[in-house]
């Protein structure tokens, strides 16, 4: 049984590594600082020693060792900051092929979903928009799905923990997050930003679909959803 | 009617005393009273965690609304409420003038002033949870637009959006602000202009130069925030639009001053209890704090630091990308001090003459457990892996590994070693580490295994996970359970505490003047201190760590004590 959920997205691995990477370096001064705060209570104890040594660590040779450790944290500290850095921009920045472009929209108590129609672009009048409690939204795998995120009202935050990806959707700004997943099924989203009395219940799903499935399921959203102006 | 021709009555000693000693009681005092509070409302909450739907003993059903306010109101009252009066101005009160060997604070009126004012601000917290809608229920960082009015207590009536749980919450706060800034300015007049002659700044134990550096980051950071909170306050009952994007606000203002705020408060919480470690640790080791001076400077460095790494709160809010990268690296930096002064404490010991007394026993479980709060940030301090642990337990689980020994080993620490002087009573040692072994089992049993929930996807601020398939299942169920049942054996064991101290003031087990055989002025003083403390005042010649000096027969010698070179 793995710590994590289960990872379904391109860049999720990427994520669960950079953990036990960290987890290495915790763990390892973990254990020494341990030994350093235990192992004198035991060796210097009252019992066994008559009486303390004079040492002020004003002097360079005795603070040395804790200039050695402390260089070693800033050495694994920087470490981590470079394994992370490409991963960081992998995942905050767009990518430059978008198969499938949605809008994904906060409010008190719903993730509102935003298909871009038959057109493929957002903002236009063939959108379909569906707004409804526990819906999910459809995706096909294996395709960079990019979404524009908001919010209608109070601070939400879109978190989506089988890819690994969170992000806050402030009302008055736009951010634009994507993701990309490898398995079909059902995923859950929470918000993880308190939003009111049911912040707990602000859960929908992301579906994902082989592409024949996903083509099924827009055809028939799109085709129940015609504009009525538009007559051709 | 004849207690109004007493000198000193009931009311002018212990209430409205301007005496530094009572006042820092009176803070403690209410800073445990808050802490009850606070825990009262972390055991319902963690109850209802654990078995959702049930009838909480000792509460009732808890709604949505209620958990969301039991949450918030519970990190707010820890914060505010008990952290800062205990830590600093239940210590910073007490502990300066005697330290430094004088009578009173700089301004005792002042002084007196902020705790009436600090007791007014709790009434009115406490309050809110009467109003109609209850107390606030946004969390504590009171993100707008959520905490701005016309999402959840908003009202047009001008008194009634102004008797909102939002609005009193805000005042309150503000008014906390008031009086800890009241201290503060107390705190430095007090220590630049009254310390005992002879005690030059490299004579001046840590704790003392601890709590100012606290002070004057609390007083740099919080300016921003006063005017932030007025604007928030303006929104809810003015009905002004500072926070609301629909009328050209921006909610991002507010995380940015809460923030530039609220870490630097992390420190400010830290420092009086990293002091505290550093007058206990080395006095049941009769050895020299290890690299005092470096400390002192490490703890500047950190200030200065303290106020570069806030965005780090806000790497999945939408900042840019490019900046998370300058504040990875501010967060990073800023461990170093304080990596460095915990293990000059650590050093401390080796070499050492240790006996394991009450209050060395919740100094090295402060550091222990510290150890894991302060490591479990390197996780979070990575903006990448933040994407994913944001707001979820392993976010919890950290930061009560970082709060709490300090707030609660800080002041059990400082209580076990100080509470002779202030009383001129000995506790019950036995007691003490009973409370201690206690404390300690129940708190990992807590907050150790929610670290697991968190990295299964656990989020925070949820009453009631039953549609979250992630988690709802095992064995997070059960963790939540195990957190739970600690959570009461927790709450539980300060009964020990409680009847340690009140069995101890009703005894008559004396305490010696100097029990631990500690360098410091306070212990020159009598147990309890009279008013003006000394008679006469003590004039320093050494450093206030000299254990163990070479060529001196006792194992201490007190900063009064003249070198013998110059007799
Ligand atoms: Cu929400």
């Amino acid at each position: 049984m793995s710590i994590f959920p289960e990872n379904v997205s391109t860049y999720g691995q990427a994520i669960d590594n950079l953990f036990w990477l960290i987890l290495a370096f915790v763990a390892f001064a973990f254990f020494v600082s341990l030994f350093i705060l235990i192992y004198p209570l035991i060796k210097y104890s009252s019992k066994k020693v008559n009486r303390a040594e004079y040492i002020t660590g004003e002097k360079k040779k005795h603070f040395k060792w804790i200039t050695i450790a402390l260089v070693g944290l800033l050495l694994s500290d920087f470490v981590i900051l470079y394994v992370e850095h490409d991963t960081w921009g992998e995942i905050e920045s767009v990518p430059s092929k978008a198969d499938v472009r949605i809008a994904i929209i906060a409010r008190q108590w719903n993730w509102i979903f935003v298909y871009p129609g038959p057109d493929g672009v957002l903002g236009t009048t063939d959108d379909v928009t569906i707004d409804e409690m526990n819906s999910s939204l459809h995706v096909p795998i294996n395709a960079n799905i990019v979404f524009e995120l908001r919010s209608q009202d109070v601070i939400h935050s879109f978190f989506l923990a089988n890819t690994r990806l969170k992000q806050d959707a402030l009302p008055g700004r736009t951010v634009i997050r994507w993701f990309n997943i490898t398995k079909p099924g059902k995923y859950d989203i929470s918000c993880t930003q308190i939003c009111g009395i049911l912040h707990s219940k602000m859960r929908n799903f992301v579906l994902a679909e082989t592409p024949e499935q996903y083509k099924h399921f827009t055809d028939s959203l799109y085709n129940a959803n015609k504009p009525a102006t538009a007559s051709n | 009617m004849e207690n109004l021709h007493h000198k000193k009555s009931f009311w002018s000693k212990y209430i409205f005393s301007t005496d530094h000693k009572t006042i820092g009681i009176q803070y403690m005092v209410m800073g445990m009273f808050m802490a009850g509070v606070g825990g009262y409302l972390a055991y319902v909450f963690r109850y209802n965690l654990a078995f959702p739907g049930k009838s909480i003993p000792f509460y009732g059903m808890l709604g949505a609304e209620q958990y969301n306010a039991f949450v918030t109101i519970h990190g707010m009252i820890m914060v505010f409420w008990v952290g800062m009066p205990v830590l600093l101005s239940a210590f910073g009160n007490f502990l300066i003038p005697i330290m430094i060997g004088t009578d009173d604070m700089a301004f005792p009126t002042l002084n007196a002033l902020s705790v009436q004012i600090f007791f007014l601000s709790a009434v009115i917290l406490i309050a809110s949870f009467f109003v109609p809608g209850g107390a606030f229920g946004g969390g504590w960082t009171m993100y707008p637009p959520f905490s701005a009015g016309g999402y959840l207590n908003h009202n047009p009536d001008f008194f009634k959006a102004l008797f909102s749980g939002t609005s009193l919450l805000i005042l309150a706060v503000a008014l906390e602000f008031v009086a800890m800034l009241m201290g503060g300015i107390n705190f430095l007049v007090t220590t630049v202009n009254k310390r005992a002659k002879g005690m030059t700044p490299w004579k001046i134990p840590v704790i003392i130069w601890f709590l100012n550096i606290g002070a004057v980051i609390f007083m740099f950071s919080v300016g921003p925030l006063v005017a932030g909170a007025f604007m928030l306050l303006f929104d809810n009952v003015l009905g002004t639009g500072f926070y609301d994007p629909h009328r050209g606000g921006d909610p991002m203002l507010w995380e940015h001053l809460f923030w530039f705020f609220g870490h630097p408060e992390v420190y400010v919480l830290l420092l009086p209890s990293l002091g505290v470690l550093a007058e206990i640790v080395p006095v049941f080791s009769r050895k020299p704090l290890f690299a005092y001076k470096t400390i002192i400077y490490l703890a500047l460095l950190s200030a200065f630091l303290s106020v570069l790494v806030w965005a780090h709160h806000q790497f999945v809010a939408g900042i840019d990308p490019r900046m998370a990268t300058f504040f990875s690296i501010g967060t990073i930096l800023i461990s170093i001090p304080f990596a460095g002064i915990f293990l000059s404490y650590m050093a401390t010991l080796w070499g050492g003459k240790i006996t394991m007394k009450v209050p060395m026993l919740w100094a090295i479980g402060f550091i222990g457990l510290f150890l894991i709060g302060g490591l479990t940030g390197l996780f979070l301090g990575s903006n990448t892996f933040d994407i994913y642990a944001h707001d979820t337990y392993f976010v919890v689980a950290h930061f009560h590994y970082t709060l709490f020994p300090d707030i609660f080993f800080g002041f059990f620490a400082a209580f076990y070693f100080w509470f002779p002087k202030f009383s001129g009573k000995e506790l019950n040692p036995k007691l003490g580490k009973w409370h201690f072994w206690l404390t300690f089992i129940f708190f990992n049993g807590l907050f150790f295994l929610l670290f697991f929930n968190g990295l299964a996807g656990q989020h925070r601020r949820i009453n009631d996970y039953s549609s979250f398939s992630l988690i709802s299942r095992e064995p997070y169920q059960t963790f939540e359970q195990i957190a739970t049942i600690s959570a009461i054996g927790l709450i539980l064991s300060q009964f020990i505490f409680l009847y340690n101290f009140i069995s101890t003031l009703r005894s008559n087990r004396k305490s010696v003047k100097n029990p631990w055989e500690s360098t410091t002025l306070e212990w020159l003083s009598d147990s309890p201190p009279p008013h003006g403390n000394f008679n006469p005042y003590p004039v320093v010649y050494r450093g206030a760590y000299d254990y163990s000096l070479p060529d001196v027969p006792e194992d201490f010698t007190p900063q009064n004590v003249p070198n013998p070179n110059n007799n």
